[in-house]
């Protein structure tokens, strides 16, 4: 008996990481779940490493992609009937330069990638979610949802703005017992930091990615990076029945870093 | 198998409202419990209904008091034989009014009642979890931590003293393997809400149901909170899984705080 027995949830960027440890997590409680990611090869071996048989299921695309987004929730309404739970998860760091020197093509990236895929996600699953009068969205937002840092606006500005975001929803939403949060974890050691990381480090001024860690990881209380596991707990928690009354509550996950 | 199997909690203000939820979430998952109130044959009858035998023990005491705070945090691990998860739950005002007439006695009564109490708890407390390595310290604020409100101002005031405790600590205790975090719950009508909120609507204008229909109005899911929606998060915060995350101010308040 697990707390998310018979709910379908679908996942962005649901392959790895953090996404891959939300969707381990809601299968271990019983959900159905249908995960995203751009490369057909690693979504097949998620599924054979997930093996949860026809309760997981893949969906390929490049999140920051309105058809993306958008027919992940379709597909997943298709094939199970329903989407109780939509974590639009998939985001990163793609611009590593200062502002004085950002492209707008970057920057169109980045906006489109960390803020407009969550926007356009929770539209469709809204519009599937206020008829049924349930829902559970979840945004991985990001500690930079509240802080700054240099050379990476693009990521700090999209979070920020996804805070808003979901704020927002939460109170068009409130009474149709649809819940929007946000989980803001600290610096995670996932593959997209060990991939962005090293060009983030340098647009930071830092020395080497070792060193961008090191930053990170001092400005927490615990001193050391954050787990995905620790994130998809929370995702867990906000998921169940019982978190109705969480909502619009940008939940931190980062060992004590933010100041509010 | 719980999540909190062979943990001892200690939670203040226990034989009632959110801390008997949060009792009875914490012996769900394996916990060894003690609980405090004022009343000893009212915690009997708490106890009587969680029927967790020798897995809950009370302890009396008078939260306002230094030496029965301490005396609940150390009596807790002389029972059960260590302390591995407090929770200062204990809380409230008086003679609510406002500033302009308020008096020193219900400012300090807040104070010490919210604020002080947390403060000799966590004390204790962290004295017997830094030679541990280990620990978890949930403090019981309140959506008034985070936000204004008027004619209730004692009680906002020891409430955000509690979260700016909880920030400091979590700082100060980051690497030991102690977590601090405040929970921010919105208005739950309580047994302490139905005795104190009919004086603290007077003193903010309004009937006690105007009061509620305030809170509730504040709210995006427009109504008031439950017991059981403030333990859930308590659990996740004292298991293993809750170790990445200190210094938190948790909301659960239907979307009422703006951060």
């Amino acid at each position: 008996m697990g707390k998310l027995d018979g709910k379908i949830a679908c996942i962005t960027g649901g392959t790895r990481s953090i996404g891959r440890a939300i969707a381990e997590a809601y299968l271990a409680e019983g959900a159905t779940v249908v995960v995203n990611g751009r490369d057909e090869a690693k979504g097949k071996q998620c599924l054979t490493e997930l093996n949860a048989g026809k309760r997981a299921a893949f969906y390929a695309g490049d999140a920051s992609l309105q058809s993306t987004v958008e027919g992940l929730i379709d597909y997943t309404i298709k094939t199970y009937g329903q989407l109780d739970i939509c974590c639009l998860n998939s985001g990163g760091v793609l611009m590593t330069a200062p502002i004085a020197q950002m492209s707008d093509e970057e920057w169109k990236l980045e906006v489109d990638w960390n803020l407009n895929h969550v926007f356009w996600g929770m539209r469709r699953a809204l519009n599937h979610m206020i008829p049924r009068n349930y829902g559970r969205i979840i945004v991985t937002s990001s500690v930079e949802g509240k802080l700054g840092k240099p050379g990476i606006a693009g990521y700090a500005t999209t979070k920020h703005a996804v805070n808003g975001l979901v704020k927002s929803v939460a109170r068009e939403v409130g009474t149709l017992g649809i819940t929007v949060n946000a989980i803001l974890p600290g610096l995670i050691e996932t593959d997209i930091v060990r991939d962005t990381g090293p060009a983030s480090a340098i647009a930071m001024g830092l020395e080497s990615y070792d060193a961008m860690i090191g930053l990170f990881t001092q400005e927490s209380a615990l001193k050391r990076p954050n787990k995905v596991e620790e994130v998809a707990a929370v995702a867990v928690l906000m998921a169940t029945d019982a978190a109705r009354n969480m909502t619009g509550c940008l939940f931190p996950v980062d060992g004590g870093t933010m100041p509010y | 198998m719980g999540v909190l199997d062979g943990q001892v909690a200690c939670i203040t203000g226990g034989t009632r409202g959110i801390g008997l939820a949060i009792a009875s979430a914490f012996l769900d998952e394996g916990a060894n419990v003690v609980i405090n109130g004022r009343d000893a044959a009212k915690a009997q009858r708490s106890m009587d209904e969680l029927g967790a035998g020798d897995r809950i023990h009370f302890i009396g005491g008078n939260v306002k008091k230094r030496e029965d705070c301490e005396a609940i945090v150390n009596g807790t691990a002389a029972h059960f034989g260590r302390l591995d998860i407090l929770v200062p739950n204990a809380g409230g005002g008086s003679d609510y009014a406002p500033i302009a007439q308020m008096t020193d006695e219900a400012m300090q009564d807040a104070l010490v009642w919210s604020f002080w109490h947390t403060f000799w708890t966590m004390r204790a407390a962290l004295n017997l979890m830094i030679p541990n390595n280990s620990g978890r310290i949930i403090a019981m604020s309140s959506v008034e931590g985070k936000m204004g409100k008027p004619g209730i101002s004692s009680y906002v005031v020891a409430k955000h003293a509690i979260n700016g405790l909880v920030k400091s600590a979590a700082q100060e205790v980051g690497t030991l393997g102690i977590t601090v975090n405040a929970l921010c719950p919105g208005a739950i009508e309580t047994d302490i809400m139905k005795q104190d909120g009919p004086g603290a609507a007077q003193a903010m204008g309004l009937t006690y149901e105007g009061l509620l229909e305030v809170f509730a109005n504040d709210s995006a899911v427009k109504r008031l909170n439950e017991v059981q929606d403030v333990a859930n998060v308590a659990v996740l915060l004292a298991s293993e899984a809750g170790a990445g995350i200190t210094g938190s101010l948790i909301s659960i308040d239907g979307g009422t705080s703006p951060y």
